[in-house]
């Protein structure tokens, strides 16, 4: 999910922080001159300090993009409310995804197309995280639609479903596309992460 | 509790600029690019997003568009020239008859991506009133220029295109 609260921040954050080394940098600039010779090595140590500074400057606002980050995700997903549904894919012989769609308590909530490149990183092994979301303690259903091509390169469409317990903690939900070899056909199966 | 409550202000004020931010619609020309991904013609499917690190020409057009045949021409002479620099022209129809759109794309379209917006919501979140109508996107994926009712590529079009590719220095336009 884009954070674009989280740019603002780290843009403000960033200002302020060159802002800070700018002046610095001016102050430094305007102190008084000395014989040329004679201010050379220092002039090499001020820019490799000064240098260091940027780094140190670059780090700080890394840092501070990941705590933010981390801050987002707890206010907008707090651990008590918190779905986050997975998408992997084991092989993926007989069946070329082309978009999921997702309903929970029959209500759309996501519908994603996937390109070449993402199908490339999820055979690779990659695993995505296709939706992340609040609900109530409770029971819930969720239904997954996986739409793509089929064995012999006809179209193809299949549902799983699962119904689950929301509890306190985070739950997590992993939808699995795996190949039956032995029936020459993709089979598709969501997974309760405890 | 005690580091959640010390958070909290902070945090009010990451969700007053996500709000803020998520509320400011349609991209203004300088903004960032909203992402989409949209079906190809050709069957597979296409992120805005991975082209990032490309200028990206997005065209929308439409079957029933008098003009749109002959941009899609210059666009498609642009792509064999630029194409090597960096170039990647998306042209997008918003076709509610996706029969049309396709025979269209088939005669058209020749080796450009052509992207089938059925549902309109690219073209909405884009603001598209008029086609055809152009937009350019920086390597960084920010909106650059946007020009409504263009009937052919002309000279001010080419220059900011040219500029983009070589990452000069582009003022931000938007032409009627």
């Amino acid at each position: 999910m884009k954070s674009p609260g989280k740019h603002c921040i780290t843009a403000w954050a960033l200002s302020l922080l060159l802002g800070g080394a700018c002046v610095q940098a001016a102050d430094n600039a305007a102190a008084p001159a000395t014989p040329v010779v004679a201010a050379a090595a220092p002039a090499a140590a001020d820019a490799s300090a000064l240098d260091q500074q940027v780094q140190d400057l670059k780090k700080q606002v890394v840092d501070l993009n990941r705590d933010l980050f981390v801050l987002e995700e707890e206010l907008l997903f707090p651990a008590n409310t918190q779905v986050a549904i997975f998408v992997s894919m084991d092989v993926g012989d007989f069946f070329a995804l082309d978009s999921v769609q997702l309903k929970v308590d029959d209500r759309e909530v996501s519908n994603y197309l996937y390109t070449p490149r993402e199908v490339a990183a999820l055979a690779r092994g990659g695993v995505q995280r296709l939706y992340v979301g609040n609900l109530r303690t409770g029971e819930h259903e969720l239904v997954a639609f996986f739409t793509g091509k089929g064995p012999n390169d006809r179209d193809y469409r299949r549902a799983a479903s699962i119904r689950f317990e929301k509890g306190i903690g985070a739950k997590y939900l992993e939808l699995k596309i795996t190949d039956r070899a032995q029936r020459a056909q993709p089979e598709f199966e969501i997974k309760d992460w405890e | 509790m005690r580091e959640l409550l010390k958070r909290l202000p902070m945090g009010m004020l990451v969700l007053f600029c996500a709000a803020s931010l998520y509320a400011a619609t349609p991209p203004a020309v300088g903004g960032t690019a909203p992402d989409f991904a949209l079906p190809a013609s050709s069957g597979s499917n296409v992120r805005l997003s991975e082209y990032r690190g490309q200028v990206v020409v997005l065209s929308f057009w439409s079957s029933r568009c008098s003009v749109c045949a002959a941009q899609l021409a210059d666009l498609r002479q642009l792509q064999r020239t630029y194409g090597s620099a960096g170039l990647v022209t998306l042209a997008v129809s918003i076709d509610d008859d996706m029969a049309h759109a396709r025979d269209y794309a088939a005669a058209h379209g020749g080796d450009l991506t052509m992207l089938l917006d059925q549902a309109r919501a690219v073209g909405r979140s884009y603001d598209v009133g008029h086609v055809p109508t152009i937009l350019l996107i920086d390597r960084s994926g920010r909106l650059r220029y946007r020009r409504e009712d263009i009937r052919r590529i002309d000279n001010p079009y080419i220059s900011q295109l040219r500029a983009l590719l070589d990452d000069a220095p582009v003022k931000d336009r938007t032409e009627p």
